[in-house]
């Protein structure tokens, strides 16, 4: 499939880049005509990525839409690019995230504008390379490229201490990657290549030991990102710092990249190794689901609060992959989105009261729903989507990978349930601080409620949060056979169980 | 003895050293006999001359396997790529000091003659496969660096760090003279190839200690720690423009010397030098990065980054095979841009009536010139080793060749050494970007360093998107 003649996988990946000459063009200070020009390239490719799903097949659990071209043919490195339906649902949210973001900034960001959605577009194109490269060392720039912007992004346009935290978030980032790329060259030294889907066609594992050290420098980069527990430390200064959209980006986006490289990479290429890393990671994320959450209850800034929520969300999300049961995979990948959706939405919601009176304190609010009712709701849906409320997202993706985690280990089940109650319990009383009571704070009594512009960036978030909640169907359809595919190799025993009962596998799958 | 015609065929391969020499003295004459801007016209005829050079580079063939001059010099494709490099050099440093010059109130014209006799003697160097010829083609760019170094004499760090350098490079090739000795002593012969042949039957140990103070004296030329204690008071006190020209030509040389002596001399003491270059290798990057961390003038700062990078090729060295041949030559290209580059910075900013050399000195330089601080962020990016520069390449290519060869202890050290280095590039980053000038703001950048700038960010992302030529150019010249 082709996009004016350019294939679409390399289309949608530097489309975003096409803004660059326009914005370079246009003089500072038409600062509308930049936000237009920045509005309109993040539209266009959010339509390009959902053209995306006319030609692509469910079905099928091969990569799709595949290009392979050499890039550097002394050292066999291809550009090599393919999505799977794990791939895909992660590009779409990662689009829409990005125009809500670059939306969202019309009036939160002011200065040094060309810039700010200079930076912004690049970082789009990091994010969708990473999503699209099959090739590792095009995936490592792709994923390097991203740390650019983004340390751009927190450090000039952030908040009080952001020039700490955008080199905290750059030299976190950078550690975990470099450690992954010394895995890379470890990885081609045994392979002689860097394809990843021929690597797995070959079936030939690395030797254990082998297989271990490059599974742990993987690992390193992609717990840093996710952030797990004791890997988090930079993600509250980050987020804290950030300006409104890089946050949405960051916790909605990047986070991600740590588990869909999991996915993607540690369990396929080091199935014996992270089998035999449960009980670690496991661990690990069992400790980031409770401390993420019991932390989250201390706060008292608002970004804080999330940040750290952060932690515990992805908590279950790692939880989910490393159970190796198709159905908590598939809530783990589901839960991504969700994560993507409710948090994205939740620091959108805390832009839009800071970008009014310029704090972030909870106690610098209080029965804001006097004054904002529309803001009051969209909160409310958005605070019952992130605590897992059934009819709404978090539910189902929560709710898979509970069942797999039970079946593998009620144990685990049982810790990672206590992260839900918490959940519930500092959402709910966040909202209860900021938005009943009397409004007694001065400074709030002539709040704004959302004007039209910000109403429009929650609600393709709240429909995809009822969507989720109430059909998950299709979602879940996309993520079937690249799921399959991904426990075959790690977890074999699974199929083989299923199989040999004559029970068919498809009856974990039709939930 | 060589008959005459053996003579004159072996002149046809000097046809770039003999334009050089012509260059030099078509300068020298220009800056002594006009009385007016004889110095800047020197220099525009060093500049012509260069181009000339280049010209001539191409145009002239190869020497047969077996050299020419009795066998002590060699024109093949290793040599060709250094020169080349040696000349992509100069040329910045030339049109750095017009900027240089032009600021400071003083043109010495001197610097614009002594530059292509250098020139000669990093040819010469690259081209050598003898000791004798090596060693006075060391020498005859060692010398003039010493007096460029020291060039600008009403500064008192320009003369100090002429003499340091004059007295530490002495002994440095004092000590490789001895190692040569040693060499010449066990074999009686000079020439590499017959070296090559003897050496093997020698004394092992003799031989060694000969290879290792041979090493010693080139590794002080490359700044390899612990040979590196003179590079940063150099670099700080000595002229931007003849830094940049000694941080990348001269380092150059240094490795070519080196891997010729490697491939073609000591190659059977391969399992020992491995060892040496890995040791070099490690000091070098933790000591230079370290180092860097607390810098807060830019020369400085880059002088320790650049012992840092002499490291990362010296992980080539360690790995050498095929791949790390072509990773080396790959690497030295990408450094000669972005240390070209690093150094230039210092002349972005005046200040008072010099240069804002500190990291200060470059705050909000992305409001004032966007154009300079994209570039300057591109060569940062590749000091790092971020891609898509060829910053990023150059590492990747130099820590695959070690990879492959097992070293992966070495290349976990070199990936580390990324991280720490980001600490201190990115203070320029955020200087530039992040921060508001701290008083009027200043004029525009001029031409010849934003040129530098622009150009070698250019060349930086160029490779490091579509690295394939430059890799097929060095893989042809790579000594096997």
């Amino acid at each position: 499939m082709s996009l004016l003649g350019i294939p679409i996988l390399t289309f949608i990946a530097f489309f975003p880049l096409a803004g660059l000459p326009v914005l370079l063009a246009l003089p500072g200070a038409r600062k509308t005509a930049i936000k237009v020009t920045a509005i309109a390239v993040a539209a266009v490719e959010l339509l390009a990525t959902l053209y995306l799903l006319v030609g692509f097949v469910p079905s099928n659990g091969d990569m799709q839409f595949v290009e392979r071209a050499d890039w550097i043919k002394a050292v066999h490195v291809q550009y090599l690019m393919g999505i799977d339906g794990i791939s895909l649902v992660l590009i779409l949210l990662t689009s829409l995230l990005t125009l809500l973001a670059v939306v969202s900034s019309w009036k939160a960001v002011e200065h040094r504008l060309k810039e700010y959605y200079l930076f912004l577009l690049i970082l789009e194109t990091g994010m969708i390379g990473v999503f699209v490269s099959l090739d590792l060392v095009l995936f490592y720039v792709f994923w390097e490229v991203m740390l650019v912007p983004m340390y751009f992004l927190i450090g000039i346009w952030g908040g009080e201490r952001r020039l700490y935290a955008a080199i905290k978030f750059f030299l976190y980032t950078l550690f975990g990657s470099v450690m992954m790329l010394v895995g890379i060259l470890v990885l081609y030294a045994h392979y002689h290549t860097f394809d990843v889907p021929a690597i797995l066609q070959t079936g030939s594992l690395l030797p254990a030991a082998l297989q271990t050290w490059v599974f742990l420098a993987f690992f390193l980069g992609f717990a840093i990102k996710v952030p797990m527990f004791p890997f988090h430390t930079w993600l509250p200064d980050a987020h804290v710092e950030a300006p409104t959209a890089g946050s949405v980006l960051l916790a909605g986006v990047l986070l991600k990249m740590g588990t869909y490289g999991f996915v993607r990479f540690s369990l396929p290429l080091f199935p014996e190794a992270s089998r035999k890393f449960v009980p670690l990671i496991v661990g690990l994320a069992l400790v980031s689901i409770v401390y993420g959450a019991l932390v989250s209850l201390m706060q008292k800034d608002m970004k804080k609060l999330i940040a750290y929520s952060s932690v515990s969300h992805m908590g279950f999300v790692t939880l989910g992959i490393f159970t190796f049961s198709p159905m908590a995979v598939k809530g783990a990948v589901l839960q991504m989105i969700n994560h993507g959706i409710s948090t994205g939405a939740l620091f959108l919601i805390v832009g839009i009261v800071y970008e009014r009176r310029h704090t972030r304190l909870i106690s610098e609010f209080g029965g804001l729903s006097a004054r904002m009712p529309v803001y009051a709701a969209v909160f409310l849906i958005i605070t019952m989507s992130s605590i897992g409320l059934p009819g709404l997202n978090g539910f189902i993706g929560e709710f898979m990978i509970l069942m797999g985690a039970w079946t593998v280990n009620p144990l685990w089940a049982a810790v990672a349930a206590t992260g839900i109650v918490l959940g519930a319990a500092y959402m709910l009383w966040l909202y209860q601080r900021v938005m009943f009571g009397k409004l007694e704070n001065p400074a709030n009594q002539a709040l704004k409620d959302l004007s039209l512009r910000e109403l429009a960036t929650f609600i393709p978030l709240i429909v995809l949060a009822f969507w989720i909640g109430i059909y998950p169907k299709p979602f879940l359809n996309l993520l079937d056979k690249p799921v399959e595919k991904i426990v075959r190799i790690v977890n074999p025993d699974y199929y083989k169980a299923a199989d040999a009962s004559l029970v068919p596998a498809a009856n974990e799958d039709r939930r | 003895m060589e008959s005459t015609a053996a003579m004159a065929a072996g002149l046809t391969y000097l046809r770039p050293e003999i334009a050089l020499l012509a260059t030099a003295a078509l300068g020298m004459f220009a800056h002594l006999f006009l009385k007016r801007h004889g110095a800047r016209i020197a220099g525009y005829v060093t500049l012509l001359g260069l181009l000339v050079a280049a010209d001539i580079v191409f145009l002239t063939p190869l020497s047969p396997a077996a050299g020419f001059f009795g066998g002590s010099l060699t024109a093949d494709r290793f040599a060709f790529y250094f020169t080349i490099i040696f000349l992509l050099a100069a040329a910045m440093s030339v049109g750095l000091a017009f900027r240089f010059f032009e600021v400071q109130g003083f043109e010495a014209g001197e610097f614009y003659y002594l530059l292509p006799l250098a020139l000669i003697g990093m040819t010469a160097a690259v081209s050598s496969t003898d000791l004798i010829a090596t060693y006075v083609a060391f020498e005859l760019f060692a010398i003039p660096s010493y007096i460029l170094t020291g060039i600008f004499k009403k500064e008192s760090r320009s003369s100090e760090a002429s003499v340091k350098y004059f007295f530490l490079g002495t002994l440095s090739s004092g000590i490789m003279l001895l190692g040569m000795a040693l060499v010449f002593g066990l074999t009686g012969e000079t020439r590499y190839a017959e070296i090559a042949r003897l050496l093997p039957g020698a004394n092992a140990r003799i031989a060694l200690i000969g290879m290792i103070l041979v090493f010693a004296g080139l590794a002080f030329k490359a700044a390899l720690a612990p040979f590196q204690m003179w590079a940063p008071d150099v670099y700080e006190g000595a002229p931007t423009p003849i830094v940049v020209f000694l941080a990348t030509a001269s380092k150059a040389a240094a490795f070519a010397i080196l891997i010729r002596l490697m491939v073609a001399v000591f190659a059977p003491f391969h399992a020992s030098w491995t060892q040496i270059f890995q040791f070099l290798a490690v000091v070098s990057m933790f000591w230079g990065n370290l180092a860097a961390l607390v810098q807060t003038n830019i020369k400085r700062m880059m002088a320790y980054s650049s012992i840092a990078h002499a490291g990362y090729v010296a992980i080539g060295l360690a790995a050498w095979g095929e791949g790390a041949s072509i990773a080396v030559l790959f690497y030295l290209v990408v450094y000669l841009f972005m240390n070209a580059a690093a150094f230039s910075l210092v002349l972005l900013v005046r200040k008072d009536d010099g240069f804002g050399e500190s990291v200060d000195d470059l705050r909000g330089l992305a409001r004032r010139s966007p154009l300079a601080a994209a570039s300057v962020l591109v060569v940062l990016l590749a000091l790092t080793g971020i891609p898509p520069t060829a910053g990023f390449l150059g590492k990747y290519l130099v820590f695959l060749a070690a990879a492959d060869k097992g070293l992966i202890l070495l290349v976990a050290a070199g990936a580390l050494n990324s991280v720490i280095s980001l600490f201190y590039y990115f203070r320029i980053g955020r200087a530039m970007f992040m921060e508001d000038p701290a008083g009027e703001a200043g004029e525009k950048p001029a031409f010849p360093v934003l040129a530098v700038l622009v150009v070698s960010a250019a060349v930086l992302l160029v490779l490091g998107l579509a690295p394939s030529f430059l890799m097929n150019f060095a893989a042809s010249a790579a000594l096997k």
